[in-house]
């Protein structure tokens, strides 16, 4: 009776440890619910509303990734400027770099925009490439199978329901892509200008031309003198759409679009910074319903 | 046999079918086998081609092997160095010479020497190297190097933790005490270009650092609880001096509480217990800082630390300062402090007193220029009180490794 009640009870505890996953994004957080499902408990670091290069770093985010088994990150810089110092004082070897709960997105997904020549005189550029490559529902897929892979490195006795897991996953969201890259079809050749290069992995996938951005440099707020550039370029090339995120201020893009005649069209970064985005799916169609409708 | 079967279905298919369709099969095949040895010459051709491509390549590399000389090339390796710069144009109502002999009564008799802005007109007050990189699986390291007139000075250089268990981190070496909000910071993290008169008097301009260790844990709690202790030689002369062995103990608690997902407090308390020349020395802090964020960029904090300190030979001090900083977005941030000794000894006043407003520009994140009045009224020159007017134009600039905000 004893033995039985405490393979019981070892039985219990096995099914209720479940892998601790910190994200530094809701969409990876998201990402890594699809395929862990029961198994893991996620949290994301960041909130969606606020700019993702700048997030702020609260002693209050330090508990969770302390206790974390593994922590998610966007890679190719986007967290350079907020996430070292926590992770210094999480004190958790368990997710620093060079530890297996430590995943690096990036390092899986073909990075846009590589630039030739790196220096502060252009800005805030990324050596690595343009590290916004969330935007191209494409790579959610890749991010899957390297969520999959690290998740039974950690949790080898799950295995087979992560990959159940992520086949279910990859099947909706292939059938997903399918329809969806089907209705991006007629957006194709569209002009934009967008605030800041965000968006740009989801333009290219469509086919959609950013002519500039109003940042004069990335990382730069906008001066008078780009800006009446910009409207210059914008009239020849008979722009009519600028693209702007949640976070920064809209003054400028309102401002131009008010000498030009365009429209200024507020797109998600992630899951969650607009409303009615709040899974990877409503995410991408909340971009595609405000760009191509 | 299955051969035999192919065969036999041949033969039945031929019986069956008329003579034309045999026909028909024979150039079929015929045509099929032209095609497979086609096929067969493009593969030969192929594997030639690569097998020429891979010696052509081999050869390349055998030829060119002695003008390579990456063999023991390192700069993967290099540790992340970041360039500090700070200075300063200054103008203020006290020659130079009086006031690098202010005292500040009970506590400071002698400034020593001041190492921001002692000159009215033009300072360059330091350069610094912060070199960072990880050591091994097992330990981190890190150094601030002052760079002044008379040589390299060791600001920092300590090594730290990486894979202890139960989160824990141990640090040992040089380091600013981690206790309160600005002492662990360095000059150029500061909102004002000065340290509160509590921190100079009790530790020093550049607040209390020191060879010792140092260990922190993260409790496993829901909300933030962090508690350290620092044992130290305790070789600041300000508060003890007596490094006659490691003589100085610190201990701290800090813990945080978001009011809202925008709205963060984050309060500590401090003790530390040292030797000075005369006895014994004991220091009470505490520290409560509310911060409201109203976007990416714009926030306003309110910053509040408390000193008491007890020492052997002088008695019974405190101190406060209390600071508001409002940043309106990526460029632009002032703030106001006021800085107050309010407990002295014996007949000593207790009313030492300075307010300093600023206000700051940041054409990116890695530059900053700063303007700022300060009125002080903690000073004695000539043996007497003198009001102290300064106003101050800075520039400090960061390049190299990104140094991360923290909070």
């Amino acid at each position: 009776m004893k033995k039985i009640f405490l393979a019981l009870l070892a039985l219990m505890s096995l099914s209720f440890a479940k892998v601790d996953v910190i994200t530094t994004y809701p969409y990876l957080a998201e990402t890594v619910k699809a395929v862990g499902g029961d198994l893991v408990r996620v949290k994301a670091l960041a909130s969606p509303k606020m700019d993702p290069h700048f997030i702020v770093p609260k002693p209050s985010l330090i508990p969770q990734m302390s206790r974390a088994d593994m922590l998610v990150i966007n890679g190719a810089g986007l967290e350079i400027g907020w996430l070292p110092p926590l992770l210094k004082r999480a004190h958790n070897p368990k997710i620093l770099p060079g530890s297996i709960g430590f995943v690096d997105a990036s390092q899986v997904i073909d990075l846009l925009d590589k630039p030739v020549a790196v220096s502060r005189a252009y800005g805030d550029v990324h050596p690595e490439g343009n590290p916004h490559y969330a935007l191209d529902p494409h790579n959610i897929v890749r991010i899957a199978k390297l969520v999959a892979y690290k998740l039974e490195a950690i949790d080898p006795a799950h295995r087979a329901a992560y990959e159940a897991n992520l086949g279910k996953f990859l099947a909706r969201w292939n059938a997903f892509l399918k329809s969806f890259d089907e209705k991006m079809g007629r957006c194709k050749g569209m002009k934009v200008v967008q605030y800041h290069e965000l968006f740009n992995y989801f333009l290219k996938r469509y086919g959609i031309v950013s002519l500039a951005s109003i940042e004069p440099l990335p990382g730069i707020a906008p001066s008078s003198k780009h800006t009446i550039e910009l409207i210059g370029l914008m009239k020849k090339e008979g722009v009519k759409t600028i693209l702007q995120d949640v976070y920064h201020e809209k003054k400028t893009a309102r401002f131009i679009a008010s000498k030009i005649g365009a429209q200024v069209i507020v797109l998600p970064h992630d899951v969650g910074a607009v409303e009615g985005a709040d899974t990877l799916q409503s995410f991408y169609e909340a971009i595609a319903k405000r760009l191509c409708h | 046999m299955k051969k035999s079967v192919v065969c036999s279905l041949f033969t039945a298919a031929a019986l069956f079918a008329g003579s034309d369709e045999v026909e028909r099969l024979k150039t079929q095949m015929h045509q099929q086998q032209q095609m497979i040895e086609k096929l067969l010459h493009r593969v030969d051709e192929l594997e030639n081609r690569n097998k020429k491509t891979q010696e052509q390549e081999l050869n390349i590399r055998i030829e060119t092997s002695g003008s390579r000389s990456a063999s023991f090339a390192q700069q993967a390796f290099l540790p992340d160095i970041a360039l500090i710069a700070n200075m300063a144009a200054v103008g203020r109502n006290v020659g130079n010479e009086v006031y690098e002999n202010y005292k500040i009564p009970g506590f400071i008799g002698n400034p020593g020497e001041i190492p921001f802005n002692p000159k009215r007109g033009f300072n360059l007050n330091y350069g610094e190297l912060e070199i960072s990189s990880t050591v091994d699986p097992y330990f981190d390291v890190a150094a601030a190097l002052h760079i002044e007139k008379e040589g390299l000075h060791i600001g920092e250089l300590f090594v730290t933790t990486r894979a202890l268990p139960y989160n824990l981190r141990l640090k040992a070496g040089k380091f600013k005490s981690e206790f309160g909000r600005i002492n662990p910071k360095h000059q150029h993290a500061w909102n004002f270009s000065s340290i509160p008169l509590v921190f100079e008097s009790f530790f020093g301009p550049g607040g209390l650092g020191d060879e010792g260790v140092q260990i922190q844990w993260n409790l496993p709690t829901e909300n933030y609880w962090m508690a350290g202790f620092e044992a130290m030689q305790g070789g600041n002369g300000r508060s003890f001096g007596n490094t006659d062995t490691n003589n100085l103990f610190i201990g701290y608690l800090k813990s945080s509480y978001d009011i809202t997902d925008t709205n963060t407090l984050l309060a500590g308390v401090t003790y530390m217990h040292g030797k000075n020349p005369a006895g014994n020395t004991d220091i009470v802090g505490a520290d409560l800082t509310l911060k409201s964020f109203f976007g990416s960029y714009s926030a306003l904090t309110w910053q509040n630390e408390l000193l008491w300190r007890d020492k052997d030979g002088t008695g019974k001090q405190a101190g406060l300062y209390s600071e508001l900083i409002y940043d309106y977005n990526q460029n632009w941030a002032g703030g106001i402090r006021y800085d107050t000794l309010f407990k002295n000894i014996g007949n000593e006043p207790d009313d030492l007193e300075r307010y300093m407003v600023m206000m700051q520009y940041k054409p990116f994140e890695f530059s900053k220029l700063r303007l700022q009045y300060t009125y002080d009224r903690s000073k004695w020159i000539d043996g007497e009180r003198k009001d102290i007017h300064e106003i101050l134009l800075g520039l400090t600039i960061e390049a190299g490794a990104h140094g991360a905000h923290a909070f």
